[in-house]
């Protein structure tokens, strides 16, 4: 039983690390550091629990969500940020060279608030709704429309061209 | 999904620029699940993810208290020679409680060589979270992190296993571990690790985990460099042989420690938060500063958001400086992670202060900072900076408040009345 949970785990882990850090890289805007402390502590708290989490029936959505609450924890705790990055995160190159619209669409996510970054995350890359948004966010399905109006306001505003020209069919 | 969700074609780009970008992240997944496990596992045993508030805990001290006497019951053999400080003279009080200064004695007591000892913090059996002691300690060989931490927890859980069991080398990357059961019947793993188990820094993590046969939890780590994270190496090896840690792990002093820990409810069973907390609107949280401020500040800017977050510019006639202030319901969960080496007040408040550099690069900046925590999870942060803008380079050597003023600041009651 014990080694049984314990492959569980680590079977789940390794399966749904690649996409919580990505998910992770999105919400920090592209500091893949902080990603990466993300994600092991996402992973350490799932862990703690997980007699528990594998019985809730949805373990990815449950660990994205103790993922998103344990960034905005982070950015908490750090007090008074809040408010929009001011200053461009740290942005390690990829092996195959950062491709102008990644650039961009980083440091427009970096220029939003934490709370406004993590609705857009989970709306458009987790593609969660209204109400799945709230529930993980712990707020209500009013805010998170506030939230996802404003901060869709502020991306067309700092990208809107460069998504247009990005657009595929 | 629901279809009708991006109906708007920029959120249909904006959902495919970020399913490109996201996926141009590559992931070092084994690197990410070995962290994990390590964190999991140290949450367990340092009690990082349980901290609870409230003080409806169900006092079992009488309990614990009665395996203690001596002689009195055959699971406990006594085994601990080093047995000393406070704990000798409350052996036969079941409700005998232990200060910070009290634990910290116990354990400079039991470590083996005579040695300095510096950047003492500690935390007794009486304010709700777990006790723990840490030191740095140095036998002549280099400075070095020692800390306990203390807890009960159910004798023979799965959690009492996986605590005690060595990791799995394919998900962690350690020198040695060993798992055994003791002539008592507890159960003891020694460990020795790495702190960063990708290895991106040398600091070793030596641990011991005892779990007694009565559920007594005792978490001993030692590093070879003076604190667990964020500094220099100092020697190549911590300086406790796993022979000297099981000694001290062992220790009967612990074990009282453990029983006078009033018992709490656990954790609730879907791990999932309570509703909602109220939150301040930042207007008041500005005004609310602004009040109380010590004479001779002109506020000479302000701001802040919607909620929980102010921020003042104050000019005592040198120069402006930042004051921030954040004020957040219900952080308790990540109490032990802000209040690790805080002081307690007698009313359960915890209290650091720091001062440190700049967080935004600008040069000379300093930013002094009084973080509080009331019993129920409400968090008041106060920072004042040596700048009016924390981008902006040092206009002034110290900000204008002192740390004090920073203190009484962030423990005055009208906070509360705001949330």
């Amino acid at each position: 039983m014990r080694q049984r949970r314990a492959d569980e785990y680590a079977e789940f882990a390794a399966a749904r690390a690649g996409h919580l850090y990505r998910s992770a890289c999105l919400l920090t805007a592209g500091d893949t550091h902080l990603a990466e402390d993300l994600v092991q502590e996402t992973f350490g708290r799932l862990y703690v629990r997980w007699g528990r989490v594998c019985r809730v029936g949805n373990p990815a959505a449950y660990a994205q969500t103790v993922l998103t609450r344990t960034f905005l924890a982070h950015q908490r705790r750090r007090s008074s940020r809040e408010r929009a990055t001011d200053v461009f995160p740290d942005l390690p190159g990829s092996a195959e060279g950062d491709a102008p619209l990644r650039l961009t669409l980083m440091a427009a996510l970096a220029r939003l608030p934490a709370k406004d970054r993590a609705v857009i995350v989970l709306r458009y890359w987790e593609d969660r709704s209204v109400e799945q948004t709230a529930d993980v966010l712990n707020v209500s399905s009013a805010a998170v429309r506030t939230r996802c109006v404003r901060a869709l306001g502020r991306l067309r505003e700092l990208l809107g061209e460069d998504l247009a020209e990005y657009s595929r069919p | 999904m629901p279809a009708d969700q991006h109906h708007d074609p920029f959120e249909t780009r904006l959902a495919a620029a970020l399913r490109d970008t996201g996926d141009g992240f590559h992931a070092d997944v084994a690197a990410l699940t070995a962290g994990g496990e390590v964190r999991g596992r140290r949450a367990q045993l340092l009690r990082r993810t349980a901290v609870l508030g409230g003080a409806a805990g169900i006092a079992l001290a009488g309990l614990g208290g009665a395996l203690l006497v001596p002689g009195g019951d055959s699971s406990d053999p006594r085994r601990s020679t080093a047995a000393a400080g406070p704990a000798a003279s409350a052996s036969a009080a079941p409700a005998a409680s232990f200060s910070g200064d009290d634990l910290l004695r116990s354990l400079k007591e039991l470590l083996p060589a005579p040695g300095e000892f510096g950047q003492e913090s500690a935390r007794g059996t009486g304010s709700g979270l777990p006790p723990y002691a840490r030191l740095v300690y140095d036998d002549g060989g280099g400075a070095a992190a020692v800390g306990i931490g203390l807890r009960r927890v159910e004798p023979g859980s799965r959690e009492v296993r996986e605590l005690t069991r060595c990791p799995d080398r394919t998900l962690v990357d350690y020198d040695d571990c060993t798992s055994s059961r003791l002539p008592d019947g507890s159960l003891l793993m020694l460990f020795q690790g790495y702190e960063y188990p990708d290895r991106r820094e040398d600091t070793k993590w030596w641990n011991a985990e005892l779990v007694t046969a009565e559920g007594q939890h005792v978490s001993l780590s030692e590093w070879n460099a003076p604190a667990q994270k964020g500094a220099e190496v100092s020697r190549a090896e911590p300086p406790l042989s796993m022979e000297e840690l099981k000694e001290v792990v062992t220790a009967g002093v612990w074990r009282r420690v453990v029983d006078a820990v009033p018992d709490r409810p656990g954790p609730s069973a879907t791990g999932t938060p309570q509703a909602p907390p109220r939150t301040a609107p930042g207007e008041s949280v500005g005004a609310t500063l602004a009040e109380l401020l010590p004479d001779g500040l002109t506020v000479v800017g302000r701001g802040g958001q919607e909620s929980e977050y102010a921020y003042l510019v104050v000019d005592d006639g040198k120069g402006r400086s930042l004051v921030q202030i954040n004020v957040q319901p219900d952080m308790s969960d990540v109490a032990d992670q802000l209040y690790g080496d805080a002081e307690t007040l007698p009313d359960g408040t915890l209290v650091t202060t720091r001062k440190g550099p700049g967080e935004k690069g600008a040069a000379g900046v300093v930013m002094w900072t009084a973080d509080t925590m009331r019993p129920d999870g409400f968090r008041v942060v106060v920072t004042a900076f040596n700048t009016g803008a924390q981008h902006q380079d040092a206009t002034r050597d110290a900000p204008a408040l002192t740390v004090g003023q920073l203190r009484e600041i962030a423990l005055s009651p009208r906070w509360q009345a705001l949330g």
